[in-house]
């Protein structure tokens, strides 16, 4: 067979069934369409945070620090000369006006920014709008507190005006974690305020600008020379080429799992092709055998049907690909908070490419099981039309499922970047699969051994019910396809359920509303008085100690450090090509709990919510004890036994590990990672915090008494705080319904596709039905039964997977209680049976507007 | 050289089964028959007496349960689907009664498409050629189902002959055809049989058709009953 030929017969093999196909192409777009649009965003953010990578640094390189960076820092040393320094102060703080408020107060000293543009109003630089007096605040600190520029609003008890308004920061991206507005200082301003005082939570941050010259090869020189200037203990390098890592990290996990999602959705799709292959293939067995008979050999002729599928992939791939970037370019003013709209870089090539090899991989994979059907049409059909396909080989099935298990396997590592995660979501998919494949034939064969004559209820009952049974219905595969959407979707629709409503209702009634942080001790009763009168209950205060860890067993910080920062680079490494990365982070939390300022607390009793699992408190008359949580423990690598040396604000201190207790943080009370016996840090500087529960609706009148006699003082609302985190949920959750939205297209697209592929022998079943006498009414409720029944089953299956899904993610991903919903569940039951009968009688609409005898004539 | 006629098809008590209803019906019962090259043979026999079977086993469409078919000398029972669609694409032409083209090829693309899996150089103008030679030289565009019945079969025919097949089989040909129309395919086709020089066996219960062939073979019950050698008639006279 010449490949002239070949192309010849593909094209005009592909004539008739144009109209048939347009199915295949429908599922497979959808898939690839969500593909697309997952790749492609995550693709476009990465690559619009390296393209404004110096807008979201601000500068070429930052120095992040626990401390201030020493001014005398000689860049010059560093192979820095001529770079120039700004430094910024940032810190959480409550400003006031007629009410108070949350803010990010950032305090600049020096050129800002170096990089990207500060819109402000008026359009003056931000140097020349600050002053000893004045503060420049963003525009919902204006509308939350009424205010207008020129205004007046006190911050840490100084009064400054108003004189400008932040529209936008380059280096504050929107979909990043925000506590309150914007409020930009000077440092003659900060000055004037009680906001410095000992122990206060302050975060610096240089921003460095090289010369122009300095070419940008030689910044990780220049990252290195600062940082080996620096004490990486306390100070961290990054450049702009680095930009946002913690960004970018999230978006590539997020593309991870949402790229598999997206995926599922794909072979969710997958499942139509087939379906449609199949459908396909049996109009087409007469041409077959007539090919047979011709003298075309088996394999050229499923070579045939094969290109005729990849061809169609290819197509269906292409539309996905323009509905994906249509998707893409739509979504950021559909979900304007989720994505921001200035990162979005529409136009990735590479996401292009990975939908189209995984939309024809998946439309050839799929439709091999169906395309095997080929090599056994028998030839001599051409003399009797009744000749049916030959039982396929139990080696050629069991080749094509292994083919087929392992390109789903295959695609779902490359698409999840991980042999790990892609070997789970294969084994979870077959597993799904073959359960929900299982209880459709379960179902079937069930109907068929019904007594049907001896059911109660109306003719289309029982006819609806044996329509079930028929064999070769497509009742499987709709079944399975719906049953996949229902999973998704209901699946993280109950985790996120879950999750809002742990944040919502978790709270003890008897937990604390707010936090007051930062009091200083001879503030206390003072701020104790405010509450009381604000009708406050259950106020609860215990002092803070600021310390850091010097030494472990004799080990210095440092040191430990080091080891710590070098494990991980070495884990890094090894997980950039194995995988998985808990091990990473868990080096990296080392090191954060290592060099991290400590907070200390002294107790005699530990709090109810606090049990001891190890040691004996206060066992130990010789020695002075800390107490410490059992997770941060194992973070620190301490044990019983173990000495910790502190550094408490110039202090050495040692203490000894005598009990391990673990902490139920959900009460929301104040705890503390480690608390030392009492009698042994009374004389240190110290600050109070303060919980207490707060008369709802009181919480700003309090903030607004203490933002006035206490500016230093930062109240924390616990609810705000959580519905914060909530908001943040919420949107992850919106992207992935969203996706899961895709796969329930794709299901009743292959539903309504099942239909229609029948529709000849529905057709005639209708007009059969109809001239023994049964109303176009009694045919259509018969049909609705039929697709109830398939909606019923693909739903029940569907939520028990997505109920047992999510209990898994819910239980061992977050830690937290399981909760049935029912509702969810009842919904998406509901909604699967809507489906499926909306979807099949509209498939079915022809074949029941048809007159009975037009259809009778034509056979 | 005096040459020895190896029979074209050559049949050694052939037997075909099939299981029906948990018991096996004998549909072909050991039947010999040899037919030379250029033989123009009748299969005739009642509905049910094995004749679309026997022609299914001689094209290699359905396997023997016994027996031995070989055509040109070769035995083709044992031969693999591969080779079985060689041998068809190789010698052996089809003539259906529910002409069995194919509905999204053209008139000339079904005419062209045996001759392309050969790979044969003068595919287009032997194409023109058969279009011509059954009267559809202006109607090679059309597709199956914008040609009536007649030209169908006449379409059939053409795309039967077009690789020069050694051996020809015909099922009924005329079966879903009026008389008129039949008399016409008949004539074209013992035209086309006469002037390739072709092996035609050609099943029919019309023993009016049969009785233009050099032999006539009938079938009772999967047995050769009789076989008569008859003086030929002319399709014109039989069918008069």
């Amino acid at each position: 067979m010449s490949p002239r030929f070949f192309f010849n017969t593909l094209i005009r093999e592909s004539r008739g069934a144009r109209g048939r196909l347009a199915f295949f192409v429908a599922c497979l777009s959808v898939g690839v369409a969500a593909v697309v649009a997952v790749a492609g965003m995550s693709a476009s953010l990465d690559e619009g945070v390296r393209t404004e990578a110096r807008q979201l640094l601000a500068a070429d390189l930052a120095i992040e620090g626990r401390r201030p960076v020493p001014p005398g820092l000689d860049f010059a040393k560093a192979g820095l000369g001529g770079a120039q320094r700004t430094d910024l102060k940032e810190m959480v703080t409550v400003v006031l006006a007629r009410t108070s408020q949350v803010v990010e107060l950032r305090v600049v000293n020096g050129e800002y920014p170096f990089y990207g543009e500060l819109e402000l109003q008026p359009q003056r630089p931000l140097s020349e709008l600050l002053g000893p007096e004045s503060v420049v605040v963003g525009s919902e600190l204006l509308s939350n507190l009424g205010l207008r520029q020129g205004d007046t609003l006190r911050v840490g008890g100084a009064p400054f005006r108003i004189a400008g308004v932040v529209l936008s920061e380059p280096d504050r991206v929107s979909i990043s974690f925000t506590i309150g507005p914007r409020v930009f200082m000077s440092s003659e301003g900060l000055a004037r305020t009680q906001l410095e005082g000992k122990g206060s939570r302050v975060g610096h941050r240089t921003l460095i600008k090289l010369p122009a010259s300095f070419s940008a090869e030689r910044l990780p020189q220049a990252k290195e020379r600062l940082e080996s200037a620096l004490d990486s203990t306390w100070y961290q390098v990054e450049t702009y080429k680095e930009a946002q890592p913690a960004l970018r990290n999230s978006i590539d996990r997020v593309d991870r799992f949402l790229g598999l999602v997206a995926l599922l959705s794909l072979f969710v799709g997958g499942i139509g092709v087939a379906q449609s292959v199949r459908a396909w293939l049996s109009s087409r067995l007469d041409a077959i055998a007539v090919l047979k008979c011709l003298g075309m050999r088996p394999h050229e002729i499923f070579l045939l049907y094969l290109g005729q599928t990849a061809l169609l992939g290819l197509a269906g791939s292409l539309v996905g690909i323009v509905l994906g970037s249509a998707v893409q370019l739509a979504l950021p003013s559909l979900f304007p908070d989720l994505i921001p709209a200035e990162l979005v870089r529409p136009w990735q090539p590479t996401a292009l490419l990975r939908g189209l090899a995984l939309g024809v991989g998946v439309a050839v994979l799929f439709s091999l099981p169906s395309l095997a059907t080929v090599l056994r049409v028998p030839p001599a059909r051409v003399l009797r039309r009744d000749a049916e396909p030959l039982p396929s080989h139990r080696w050629v099935t069991a080749a094509t499922l292994i083919v087929l298990g392992t390109g789903i396997w295959v695609m779902a590592t490359a698409q999840s970047r991980s042999l790990d995660l892609g070997s789970r979501f294969t084994a979870g998919m077959v597993l799904v699969t073959a359960l929900l494949a299982g209880a459709a034939l379960l179902i079937s064969w069930m109907v068929r051994r019904l007594p049907r004559e001896s059911l109660p209820g109306r003719i289309w009952m029982r006819h609806g019910l044996a329509a079930l049974a028929r064999p070769g219905s497509g009742t499987v595969s709709a079944i399975v396809a719906l049953g996949l959407g229902v999973l998704v979707v209901l699946g993280m629709s109950l985790v996120e359920r879950r999750l809002s409503s742990q944040l919502a209702t978790a709270i003890p009634p008897d937990a604390p509303s707010a936090f007051l942080i930062d009091i200083q001790p001879a503030q206390w009763p003072g701020v104790h008085d405010i509450l009381l009168k604000q009708g406050a209950s259950r106020v609860d205060s215990v002092p803070v100690i600021m310390a850091r860890v010097s030494a472990i067993d004799g080990r210095t910080v440092e040191q430990l450090a080091a080891e710590a920062e070098a494990r991980r680079r070495k884990r890094e490494e090894e997980e950039r090509d194995g995988g998985e990365e808990q091990e990473g982070d868990r080096q990296g939390a080392r090191r954060w709990a290592l060099t991290r300022e400590q907070r200390l607390t002294y107790l005699k009793e530990l709090p109810a919510d606090n049990r001891l699992v190890e040691g004996k408190l206060w066992s130990d008359p010789a020695r002075a004890e800390v107490s410490v949580e059992q997770e941060f423990a194992d973070d620190l690598g301490l044990h019983l036994g173990s000495t910790i040396r502190f550094d408490v604000q110039g202090v050495p201190l040692e203490l000894t590990v005598t009990s391990l207790r673990t902490v139920d943080w959900q009460t929301f009370g104040i705890n503390f990672f480690l608390v030392v016996e009492p009698g042994v840090l009374e004389k240190a500087p110290q600050l109070r915090l303060a919980a207490t529960r707060l008369p709802r609706g009181s919480e700003q009148g309090v903030q607004d008494a203490l933002a006035a006699a206490y500016p230093n003082v930062t109240m924390i609302r616990v609810r705000e705080v959580l519905e914060k985190i909530a908001g943040v949920l919420e949107r992850i959750g919106v992207g992935i319904r969203f996706l899961g939205g895709f796969t329930v297209l794709a299901g009743i697209a292959i539903l309504g596709g099942a239909v229609s592929a029948g529709s000849a022998r529905r057709g005639r079943e209708v007009a059969l039905l109809k001239t023994l006498g049964m109303t176009r009414p009694g045919v259509a409720g018969a049909f609705a039964v039929e697709y109830a029944l398939i909606g019923l089953v693909a739903g029940l299956i569907g939520a028990a997977g997505a109920t047992v899904l999510a209990y898994m993610v819910v239980t061992r991903g977050f830690e937290l209680p399981w909760e049935l919903q029912a509702w969810p569940v009842a919904a998406a039951l509901g909604g699967a049976v809507a489906l499926a009968v909306g979807a099949g009688l509209a498939a079915s609409a022809r074949a029941l507007e048809r007159r009975p005898i037009e259809v009778l004539r034509a056979e | 050289m005096d040459q020895i006629t190896v029979p074209r098809i050559d049949i050694h008590r052939l037997t075909r089964r099939l299981p029906s209803g948990g018991r096996e019906l004998t549909i072909l019962d050991q039947v010999d028959l040899a037919i030379s090259p250029g033989e123009f043979v009748a299969v005739l026999g009642p509905s049910g007496s094995g004749k679309s079977t026997l022609l299914a086993l001689m094209a290699g469409l359905d396997r023997p349960t016994s027996g031995e078919i070989r055509i040109d000398g070769e035995p083709i029972q044992n031969l693999s689907e591969d080779g079985l669609a060689l041998l068809r694409r190789r010698k052996i032409g089809f003539v259906f009664q529910s002409f069995q083209l194919l509905g999204n090829l053209t008139a000339r693309e079904n005419v062209l498409l045996p001759m392309e899996l050969l790979g044969l150089a003068d595919a287009p103008a032997r194409a023109n050629e058969l279009l011509d030679a059954v009267g559809l030289q202006d109607r090679g565009h059309h597709y199956p189902s914008q040609l009536s019945g007649g030209e169908q079969q006449r379409v059939a025919l053409a795309r039967a002959f077009a690789p020069r097949p050694a051996i020809l089989l015909a099922d009924e040909p005329t079966g879903n055809l009026d008389g008129a129309t039949g008399r016409k395919i008949l004539e074209i086709l013992t035209g086309l049989w006469r002037r390739e020089g072709t092996t035609l066996v050609l099943v029919t219960h019309d023993p009016a058709v049969a009785a233009l062939a050099d032999r006539r073979i009938h079938l009772l019950d999967g047995r050769i009953e009789r076989e008569e050698t008859a003086a030929k008639l002319q399709p014109a006279e039989v069918l008069s």
